[in-house]
């Protein structure tokens, strides 16, 4: 979602940050600061989520602050769901992530063993179809419902 | 109910968040579609509890959860050793979750079903722990529960064959369970849980306040109303994934 959403929006993101890999500037305001915070409050004490949330305070300021607590909320479950009921990836999304989840070591954590791997010409449907994504959110996604709503 | 009330005021919590949590923790209290109002509340102890849990800690560092003897620190006396070892592995060791331990735990007069609800009450009550803990929040008491029996609903249309425990297929996301749906293809991550239909709307309603409404998430160039744009809610959503080791 992270490439999807830059591509859509003409964000250069570098998606290392994801793994927190990348150096500098990622590319979106805050980046460092938010992934230290997410960082932080995943796995480190009090000191280490007061002064990470301090960060993104002084950058973005609290009403970002606070959404950003909402989405490690919101995430620190959907991964537990995720596991706990061993759902693989939707095929269209192991389809056009399969090239960044090897490029940036996703395909190396345990639980990808829920999701069969992609390989061949669904790998070169794949990368085609990555390079739609901006498009094809256009064309499927929830605006495309509400097009058609409107106009029955 | 009153919780969710004393928060600080340097730390402007929207409403619809509080308004979220309320709700969360009104649904906990309750008899649900398998377990009593007490067991709840229980479940949702333990899943508090369990990142102080010492064995937890031991078992999460051993080559295989299997490897591992011990007793987990539990926090309340109503929930088996069967099930509060359930409501830590989600909690602690999720990744490491496999099908044949939930057939083996949940069995007898334990169901698919029970595990489902517990898991859908553990990993609720985590993420709002986890937010109140990066706002350095004291956490909100647990609610008081309440009297009633369990409804024993189970959606005829759940299907097995996708995960790990039978979830309701897209298509069959209708009449009573229509609500479920997020667009045509709803993800496997929102039918996930639909064996109880009612873990699925709670994730929805905590989902639409702390990240999005889940109808919204396809939508990539919307304004979304939050203070963070699209790009710094995916990059904090894709780093506390990355650090869980979800693949999804």
């Amino acid at each position: 979602m992270l490439r999807a959403s830059s591509e859509t929006n003409k964000q250069d993101v570098d998606l290392r940050a994801v793994m927190g890999q990348a150096e500098g500037d990622v590319g979106v305001k805050g980046g460092a600061e938010l992934a230290a915070f997410a960082e932080a409050t995943v796995t480190g004490g009090d000191n280490a989520i007061t002064t990470t949330r301090e960060g993104v305070l002084r950058v973005l300021g609290p009403e970002a602050t606070v959404d950003a607590a909402g989405v490690i909320g919101n995430f620190e479950r959907m991964v537990r769901i995720a596991d706990g009921s061993g759902i693989p990836l939707d095929k269209p999304v192991a389809l056009v992530s399969a090239d960044i989840r090897e490029k940036i070591g996703i395909d190396e954590f345990a639980s990808s063993r829920n999701t069969p791997p992609v390989r061949g010409v669904q790998r070169v449907i794949g990368r085609i179809m990555s390079k739609m994504l901006p498009l094809m959110f256009k064309l499927f996604g929830p605006e495309r419902e509400k097009r058609d709503s409107s106009t029955n | 109910m009153n919780a969710f009330t004393n928060l600080p005021t340097e730390m402007p919590v929207r409403e619809n968040l509080t308004s979220a949590y309320r709700d969360l923790w009104d649904w906990i209290a309750g008899p649900g579609n398998w377990w009593t109002g007490a067991e709840r509340v229980a479940i949702a102890a333990e899943a508090r509890g369990a990142r102080d849990c010492e064995f937890c800690a031991v078992r999460k560092e051993a080559l295989s959860p299997s490897m591992t003897e011990g007793t987990h620190t539990t926090v309340q006396d109503i929930l088996s050793e069967h099930m509060v070892d359930a409501v830590h592995r989600i909690a602690t060791d999720a990744t490491r979750i496999t099908q044949s331990w939930i057939e083996e735990t949940f069995s007898g007069d334990l169901t698919d079903a029970h595990y489902v609800e517990l898991l859908g009450i553990t990993v609720l009550v985590i993420s709002v722990d986890q937010f109140y803990r990066a706002l350095s929040i004291p956490l909100e008491p647990l609610p008081e529960p309440r009297e009633g029996e369990p409804s024993r609903y189970r959606p005829s249309t759940a299907e097995s064959g996708v995960g790990y425990i039978p979830m309701i297929p897209a298509d069959l996301l209708v009449g009573d369970e229509a609500d479920l749906a997020a667009g045509p293809n709803t993800p496997n991550v929102v039918r996930a849980m639909s064996l109880v239909p009612d873990c699925v709307r709670q994730m929805q309603n905590v989902s639409a306040a702390q990240y999005l409404p889940v109808k919204q998430i396809a939508t990539l160039n919307m304004d979304v109303g939050r203070a963070l744009d699209r790009a710094q809610i995916e990059l904090v959503a894709a780093r506390v994934s990355s650090i869980n080791e979800c693949f999804y």
